[in-house]
């Protein structure tokens, strides 16, 4: 191999950009990401991160969009079922005061306690059960921002505002990508369409471009574009690739400075080599029955998500940083016929969801893997009646939004198994233990990665700009093992 | 629904979180805004106030709530609100403030608690925004500036923006190139590239005059049709237009939505004043009252101004609208608020549909505003009566026509009339050939039962005519079956007597339909009244409102809109606002509009919130530019051409685009302007370019659009869809004849399939309403589709082709250098020349070992061999078309 003072000594006869992309190909230039005023260089090389605590490489996470009801899914509250019709002892946190009732509600489905853990879970989620052993599920959610966009906001980019950068954003640019032949950052959305806020659940915000997700779309062709035009095959293809490369470059030079050129390069080189490394990668059909069936690929009703959570793991197998799934709008907003509309969202995701755990734990990838489960709220302890039905009626009702104190669970990358943190009051309404905020999940999150916050920045308008706003963040010792 | 609110909050600065250091802390404009935005709803908005304590003035701090005074003026430690504010007990289950801003509270506490002035005596008299809220800039009268004197610069931009550079030890960047400047400003105001005689005539002319050569292409520029067809497309991504319903799955298609697409189009091309152009839209179909005009005027002309001013208001008819596929009560107040958002950031440049479920978090906006604003638009929705889509379209024929198209469709009607008798006549011949096969003893009751209608036969009759099917399934569908057991024609002749029905039909006079903005005369009294929707659910209506302009500006001027107007028989309220924005001294319309203009001549806008000009905006870099070109913009008589010829003729406009260490460090974002903004293709501009290099670009105005369809693999590509009805692929094709070649704006936009290159290059499938600003994205799969997509395949093989014509029996040097001029406008360098003839060397003779057949992107696959030296020259247009060359404007 050549050394990087053989590089800079004798140049190998290339030019200064040459030898810097040399250099940084083999990883013998210092960290670039730092931040300073002035033209900088962008990339998606792998950065090992400065300190050595991380254990954590990759994340998975399952954005369940609407707000799962934890209170009938995962967080049992006996009280409810006690007053069950009656009025609500207490004040209650409406988003809709339309469709406002102090009637609570309770659970309709019986809840068990599952694995060594005791973990509860009810009949809604039968296959997340088997895992209770393999995740940590935190009860006392909390970002206290009462409708989706704003909570949505605060779980992808720490704050209740539009238009900064995600979560996978601020981890690609601060740790790269470990494959080079496929988008660090990868969004999976739905067929059934984006979730609220659309693309900024996956913008770079500000950051460079190189950072920003990449849609790969839910149905076939998950990329367009991949195959080429039978007159641009092999070799011919090379050529054209070098050729426009070598154009490409020399305009850049002619240009310094130019940060969106650079990254066009990059997006260019790797466009090229995801034409057989993407493919690979989503091929699912290489996939063992077994595997296919695990996840419900087989089956209509889990098709879809299985199909996605299966090549989540396919892309963090293959050096992926960090991969969204996202439930379509709305799936999990169950303002109303939550008798049935519930049920239909976690049949369409419980079996998936399950099987992407076990399968990262038997492949030894989950302890470097983060999963994440969850969607932006919760719901609330009393029915929500937009429809106007009697009382005692529950065919028709729903329940309201609630981000005080909600359930979400996480798996893998060093965060404990087996256990529950914290917990909402007696009616499931507001988190009273151990609560976790957005911005503390965040900070929990980098340090599993092995980052620190006030380290991980970006100059913007003279001020270093970091995924963690709050002074109050705070990683959550209890969550990790 | 929440969400969409926060669709114009991308741009939080620090400039926002400023505080004050050097002046003494005063309640209104240090402390009231943190208030404001996280506490009054519960403490004095908000019908029950919470534990008594009313947090809107001083006052009341002090005064306090059911635990003692909130705040002691001197003693931040002693202060309630302060020990709550810290232990993040308050605001309650929401996040903790921010250290600064709890911070800025002790500070003012500690200082003695003082107001910039005495306060209201109650809030009910008191003016419903301070001082501070109504004092910001952009509610402000727009100020007569003075150009800069001193700077050294002749050109009134110039001395704005280079005194600014002073003040940062910057200066100008020299001017850009000939070919530089002919690039740009061809692609800035026509959206298309120069050609290379083009190129070339002006670098000679700039040698010579370069302030006349300057000039006059400017004037050809803006004097050219793809101008408006340019800048048309910017407006269009304000009104948010597009060819379907969008919503609901099915999104519908808009047939007559392209008409106000040509209405933009020509209102730029003939620079119909900006104030016109405002008003025609909002009211179109009041001004054609005034003008009294109507489908019946007397003369040509006075129709088409009929047409023209009905087409106008298709402005607001824009928004996605699910009603044409569920016409619930919601759906329609979606479709309002939608218009509202598309109003609110085309004319106010604020994001005043924040405020419908309550009082705007961030600018003295009310909530009152927003309804009272949209009581302005309540006569013409009437979400009561509401009509769908399709019936509410406005036919332009006129009352003649009308008489005329009636008394063909009799003529018509005669002829069906005369078919279905025929039919009848035939089936009973038929019915009696069959008949003949029956026994004669059972034919009567064959017969009987035949003719006896299908609800009325006996189950005894049912039963005896299946047991002779022939004679059973003899009916009007049938009936053509018959000819060859009996060698008839009658299916023929009844064929052409429903062509000839048609053909009658078709001298009817064409009845043109608009998708307008209308409302029905109503007295006075009969206005449908408006009502503030609590927490803007529409089956919450609460209080009454009427019409006015924001409340904010009623300091110093009239904001109240009349509820009718006596000119016309319709509200006039549409009018009333017209009026007002346009009335040259209200503070938003200009400043937004001549903003607008900026962004899209720099990249960025003098305030770079193009749809914010709130709170949580940004503010302008160059306030006193911003006015004077808003005035600059009246005076003019709001004519955008010449808005244009003034910023393109400035020094600033022309610089260079290079950067530079210094200019890096001291300006990143170029905010100052020492230098243009290198710029990427829009996705609209990047597939004309593409065309017009390849020299197929079609270059027809106006009319339909040309029709978007699914492949078989899921792209989204131009043709015609001609799945079958159960949404299979048919795998039949049908040439566009050309119209495929036609530019992007005639496109159509169909919610739901965005043309595949337009989505990859960041163009707005306008599901949010409109689109105030496009992001610019360099993500991998453009570089998949520049390098893999058959289409560029396709335009690279027109490009091809073009270079064999034009090229014929020259060198391949000169062939090469054809291609640099044509793609970039410049002649390849010698070392890019040898580069690409070896490229093209090596290709040719791989496609001499392989040959292959050139490419097509729907169709049948061609299957003739193409020549290896056609296909090289298609891997050298290809490449030339990929690079960042291509893609970007110095």
């Amino acid at each position: 191999m050549v050394t990087r003072r053989e590089i800079l000594e004798r140049g190998y006869g290339l030019g200064a950009i040459a030898v810097a992309s040399l250099l940084k190909e083999q990883g013998l230039l210092a960290n670039p990401q730092v931040a300073g005023s002035g033209p900088q260089h962008f990339d998606l090389l792998p950065k090992p991160p400065a300190h050595g605590f991380g254990k954590a490489k990759a994340m998975i996470s399952m954005f369940m969009q609407g707000g799962p009801s934890h209170i009938d899914m995962f967080d049992p509250k006996p009280e409810l079922n006690r007053l069950d019709g009656k009025d609500f002892p207490g004040e209650v946190k409406y988003d809709d005061a339309a469709g406002a009732s102090s009637e609570v509600m309770g659970s309709p489905w019986a809840f068990k306690k599952h694995g060594e853990s005791g973990m509860d879970f009810s009949e809604l989620v039968p296959n997340m059960a088997g895992i209770a052993d393999d995740i940590t599920m935190i009860r006392s959610m909390h970002t206290g921002v009462n409708n989706h966009g704003q909570s949505i906001n605060a779980l992808h980019n720490g704050t209740a505002l539009t238009g900064r950068p995600t979560l996978g954003s601020w981890l690609t640019y601060g740790l790269g990508a470990e494959n080079k032949n496929l988008p660090a950052y990868v969004a999976l959305t739905d067929p059934r369409g984006l979730p609220v806020l659309g693309v900024d659940n996956f913008t770079n915000g500000w950051l460079p471009s190189v950072y920003q997700g990449t849609v790969i779309r839910p149905k076939e062709p998950r990329i367009l574009n991949l195959d080429p035009p039978k007159s641009l095959k092999g070799d011919a293809q090379h050529r054209y690739l070098d050729f426009v490369e070598r154009l490409n470059r020399d305009h850049a030079d002619q240009r310094p400075g130019e940060t969106e050129l650079e990254a066009r390069i990059q997006s260019f080189e790797l466009a090229a080599r995801m034409q057989v490394a993407a493919k690979e990668a989503l091929d699912i059909n290489q996939e063992s029955e077994a595997t296919l069936r695990m996840y419900g690929v087989d089956k209509k009703e889990t098709n879809d998500f299985g199909s996605r959570c299966l090549i989540a793991r396919r892309l963090v197998e293959r050096g992926v940083r960090f991969v969204s799934i996202f439930t379509g709008n709305q799936t999990w907003d169950n303002h109303s016929s939550i008798l049935t509309s519930l049920p239909a969202a976690c049949r369409y995701v419980d079996q998936p969801a399950a099987a992407l755990v076990m399968d990262l734990k038997q492949r030894g990838l989950l302890d470097s893997t983060v999963v994440h489960w969850g969607g932006e709220m919760g719901r609330l302890p009393v029915i929500q009646n937009r429809s106007g039905a009697k009382k005692g009626d529950r065919k028709k009702v729903g329940r309201d939004h609630n981000t005080y104190g909600f359930s979400m669970w996480v798996a893998g990358g060093g965060f404990k198994a087996g256990h529950i943190h914290g917990a909402t009051d007696e009616f499931g309404h507001h988190a009273v233990e151990d609560v976790v905020n957005h911005y503390d999940y965040h900070a929990t999150l980098l340090h599993l990665f092995g980052l620190k916050p006030d380290e991980l920045t970006f100059k913007r308008n003279g001020t270093d700009q970091s995924l963690v706003q709050n002074d109050e963040a705070r990683v959550v010792e209890g969550l990790l093992a | 629904m929440n969400h969409r609110c926060l669709s114009g909050l991308l741009f939080l600065t620090a400039a926002t979180l400023t505080s004050v250091a050097e002046e003494p802390l005063t309640f209104e404009r240090d402390v009231r805004p943190i208030l404001k935005t996280h506490c009054f709803h519960c403490h004095g908005e908000d019908e029950v106030t919470k534990g008594g304590l009313d947090v809107r003035l001083q006052r009341f701090l002090v005064k306090g709530g059911k635990d003692g005074p909130a705040i002691i003026p001197g003693k931040p430690d002693k202060s309630l609100l302060v020990k709550l504010l810290r232990d993040g007990e308050m605001p309650k289950e929401k996040s903790k403030l921010p250290e600064k801003e709890i911070e800025t509270i002790a500070a003012w506490i500690q200082a003695g608690a003082v107001t910039a002035r005495p306060e209201p005596e109650s809030l009910e008299d008191a003016p419903l925004f301070t001082e501070e809220e109504r004092n910001w800039w952009s509610f402000q009268p727009v100020a007569r500036v003075a150009v800069p004197e001193g700077t050294g610069s002749d050109h009134p931009i110039d001395a704005f923006i280079s005194r600014k550079l002073k003040e940062h030890s910057l200066s100008f960047s020299p001017r850009a190139d000939a070919r530089t400047l002919i690039r740009r400003a061809t692609f800035d105001l026509t959206g298309l590239p120069p050609t290379p005689e083009e190129v070339d005539a002006f670098a000679v002319a700039n040698v010579k005059d370069p302030e006349a050569a300057y000039a006059a292409l400017i004037d050809r520029l803006l004097a050219s049709p793809a101008y408006g067809e340019r800048w048309g497309r910017h407006w269009l991504d304000v009104a948010g237009y597009a060819d379907s319903d969008g919503v609901t799955e099915k999104d519908l298609e808009r047939k007559h939505a392209w008409k106000y697409r040509d209405y933009v189009i020509q209102a730029l091309n003939s620079d119909k004043p900006f104030d016109a152009f405002v008003k025609e839209q909002l009211a179109g179909d009041e001004i054609a009252a005034l003008e009294g005009v109507n489908a019946n005027s007397a003369t040509e002309e006075e129709r088409a101004r009929y047409a023209e001013l009905l087409t106008a208001t298709g402005f607001l008819r824009m928004a996605p609208d699910g009603t044409g596929a569920k016409n619930d009560l919601l759906t329609r107040n979606a479709s309002i608020t939608d218009t509202m958002k598309i109003v609110s950031t085309a004319f106010y440049g604020m994001t005043i549909q924040c405020a419908e479920c309550h009082d705007h978090r961030y600018d003295p906006i009310t909530q009152a505003d927003f309804y009272e604003l949209r009581a302005v638009f309540q006569p013409g929705f009437n979400p009561v009566k509401w009509k769908n889509p399709n019936s509410r379209l406005v036919s332009l024929q006129t009352n003649e026509d009308k008489a005329k198209a009636a008394e063909v469709e009799v003529e018509a009607k005669a002829v069906e009339k005369a078919r279905l008798a025929k039919q009848a006549e035939f089936i009973q011949i038929v019915l009696e050939k069959e008949l003949l096969k029956v026994d004669e003893a059972g034919r009567e009751a064959v017969r009987t039962a035949y003719n006896t209608t299908v609800k009325e036969r006996t189950p005894e009759q049912v039963a005896l005519l299946k047991t002779h099917p022939t004679i059973n399934k003899l009916n009007a569908g049938s009936l053509y079956l018959y000819d060859s057991t009996y060698k008839t024609k009658y299916n023929e002749e009844l064929k052409a007597m429903t062509a000839e029905a048609a053909k009658i039909r078709e001298k009817k006079p064409v009845n043109e339909l608009v998708q307008a903005f209308t409302e029905a005369p109503v007295k006075p009294e009969a206005i449908p009244a408006t009502f503030l929707f609590h927490r803007g659910d529409p089956e919450s209506p609460k209080d009454e409102v009427k019409p006015s302009d924001l409340d904010v500006l009623s300091g110093w001027r009239k904001t109240d809109l009349p509820e009718s107007l006596d000119t016309v028989p319709t509200s006039g309220r549409r009018l009333a606002l017209g009026d007002t924005l346009t009335d040259g001294t209200h503070p938003l319309l200009a400043r937004v509009m001549v903003n607008r203009v900026w962004m899209h001549h720099f990249g960025t806008g003098l305030v770079k919130s193009v749809a914010d000009f709130g709170f949580l905006g940004e503010k302008p870099t160059h306030p006193e530019l911003l006015d004077w070109l808003a005035q600059e913009f009246v005076n003019s008589g709001w004519s955008l051409k010449e808005l244009h010829r003034l910023i393109l003729s400035s020094d600033t406009w022309q610089q260079q685009s290079q950067r530079d260490e210094i200019r890096d460090e001291i300006d990143p974002d170029n905010l100052l302007l020492s230098r243009q903004s290198k710029r990427r293709l829009e996705a609209e501009t990047l597939r004309d370019s593409l065309l017009a290099v390849s020299g197929k670009l079609n270059p027809a105005h106006f009319g339909e659009p040309v029709p978007v369809m699914f492949t078989e693999e899921g792209q989204v590509v131009i043709g015609i869809d001609t799945t079958d009805t159960a949404g299979r692929q048919t795998g039949k094709f049908l040439s566009l004849e050309g119209q495929e070649f036609r530019r992007s704006i005639y496109i159509q936009i169909r919610r739901s399939r965005p043309l595949d290159l337009f989505a990859a290059f960041d163009a707005p499938a306008m599901t949010y309403a409109n689109c105030e600003i496009r992001p610019v994205t360099a993500v991998s799969p453009q570089s998949l589709l520049l390098m893999n997509n058959i289409g560029m395949r396709e335009h690279s093989q027109y490009f091809a082709q073009r270079l064999e014509k034009e090229c014929a029996g020259k060198s391949t040097e000169e062939t090469i250098r054809h291609a640099w001029k044509l793609a970039y406008g410049r002649n390849p360098s010698d070392s890019e020349l040898s580069e690409a003839s070896d490229f093209l060397t090596l290709q040719t003779a791989s496609y001499t070992v392989e040959p292959t057949t050139l490419e097509r992107l729907s169709g049948p696959a061609s299957t003739e061999i193409a020549s290896p030296h056609l296909l090289g020259l298609t891997a050298l247009t290809h490449a030339l078309l990929s690079t960042n060359e291509f893609l970007y404007i110095d």
